[in-house]
């Protein structure tokens, strides 16, 4: 057993990932509440966790193709230990992995050319400037809001369409998105308790989470607002996300058609934005879809 | 993909560390995609570095750069494009000769040239490549000395 630890294979994903553990504690411990994870824990700690790998295995002279394999096959550890000690779900590391794997192997190349100049003190300067940047960045303010619309076209008028906007029956037909298809709840079914202002209304997804809504703007044949007061806290993405306000715009277009737009604000958690925010755009945006072509076929149908 | 990026989102090359970022994002697509190359390009680099007084380097705009005296040879990006500075004749000769060598990838009437590596046999070409492009900069070398 000991063997197998100080064997430098083994010590490079041993250590790199204790180091891991160890930060990513002792800021869980340090902030509990604020449930934000910040860019330095998706940038920083896996460069970090590379260039310590590959001190260990320095002295292996690791070909290119083994030290981008080994990065991986760190960030399947670090996924691992996420799912056991921070309880992320499948998906978020399915959506988190390819980050973690292009940072750690970014890691573990610029060390390996940083170990053969063999300078200590420009390996010290790197450490310095990693760890400076994670202080920096853990004691800085995160805060992100965006807002996603979508648009369709359904060949029916408003009134109709209208009659499905505020709630509408449960959608049997699967997810077409790869997410949804994997395993991601997709939205069902929407209720709500009357068609008024002030009225409750129910978002249910596949899983059986339900987002309580509050209906702000109602706006017959026009406009539905609603404020979700109430959403599942869950080790899937509902966790690092907060949907915000969802709205349904209803434009007649004279001809018996209707422009549906879709418009949904939200509160990321989890950053770098540049990163996340591609995937809360693209999961806001399905979420849209399967809804808005459930209404219009539920608008169309004769 | 590697064309996409660099037509569209080029300029975004001069943000200090996102062209590292790319090469990395481009060394785990070759990671799973074709792995061989990754061995090819140590193969590269062990062979050229044999030469004296030649280095590699992190090229500025991601990959692995081979200079000779401090003078770039070439890079290789980690999707396996090499970009070589030869001279314009040589490079025309090569053009004819192989039809995957190509005007480099951005710098366009120079004698800068771009081939992409994809088999075994690549990797030979490219150490052809680095000869030449060694000549070049040993010729270009002592016709200076050869002036002062």
């Amino acid at each position: 057993m000991l063997k197998a630890i100080t064997l430098a294979e083994n010590k490079g994903f041993i250590l790199s990932n204790l180091f891991a553990l160890l930060i990513i504690g002792l800021t869980r411990f340090l902030e509990p509440e604020s449930g934000i994870l910040i860019f330095s824990e998706f940038v920083i700690v896996p460069f970090a966790m590379g260039v310590i790998s590959i001190w260990c295995w320095r002295k292996l002279e690791l070909k290119s193709k083994t030290l981008a394999a080994y990065s991986c096959v760190n960030v399947f550890i670090a996924a691992a230990m996420s799912a056991i000690f921070l309880r992320e779900g499948f998906i978020c590391l399915i959506i988190v992995s390819p980050l973690l794997m292009v940072f750690t192997m970014m890691g573990a190349f610029a060390g390996r050319a940083m170990f053969k100049k063999n300078n200590q003190t420009l390996n010290v300067s790197v450490f310095v400037m990693l760890f400076g940047i994670f202080i920096f960045d853990s004691l800085s303010v995160h805060h992100f809001e965006n807002k996603v619309a979508d648009t369709i076209t359904i060949n029916a008028p408003p009134a109709e369409v209208w009659k499905y906007v505020v709630a509408y029956k449960r959608i049997e037909t699967p997810g077409k998105y790869w997410l949804f298809r994997i395993g991601m709840p997709s939205p069902v079914q929407s209720t709500a308790e009357g068609y008024y202002l002030g009225a409750k209304r129910k978002c249910i997804f596949s899983n059986g989470y339900v987002f309580d809504e509050k209906i702000v703007t109602y706006n017959e044949n026009k406009d539905l607002t609603f404020d979700i007061t109430n959403q599942p806290r869950d080790p899937e993405i509902m966790g690092h996300i907060d949907i915000l306000r969802g709205q349904f715009l209803l434009k007649d277009n004279g001809n018996g058609t209707t422009t549906l737009t879709g418009n949904s604000w939200y509160r990321l958690y989890v950053f770098p934005v540049w990163y996340y925010d591609i995937w809360a755009e693209s999961v806001t945006r399905n979420v849209h879809l399967r809804v808005m072509e459930h209404i219009k076929e539920l608008s169309e149908a004769k | 993909m590697f064309n996409f990026v660099v037509k569209y989102w080029g300029f975004l090359k001069f943000v200090p560390g996102l062209p590292h970022l790319f090469d990395a994002w481009l060394k785990l697509w070759t990671l799973i995609t074709n792995p061989k190359l990754l061995d090819w390009i140590d193969d590269i680099e062990k062979e050229v570095l044999k030469r004296d007084n030649t280095t590699a380097t992190t090229h500025k705009f991601g990959g692995l750069q081979f200079n000779h005296e401090n003078k770039e040879l070439g890079h290789i990006h980690s999707n396996g494009l090499l970009d070589m500075l030869l001279n314009r004749e040589l490079k025309q000769q090569l053009i004819q000769q192989n039809s995957r060598v190509k005007d480099h990838h951005s710098l366009k009437n120079t004698g800068w040239l771009s081939f992409y590596m994809e088999t075994h046999g690549d990797k030979e070409f490219v150490l052809e490549l680095f000869e030449m492009a060694y000549k070049v900069q040993m010729d270009k070398t002592n016709n200076k000395r050869n002036i002062l």
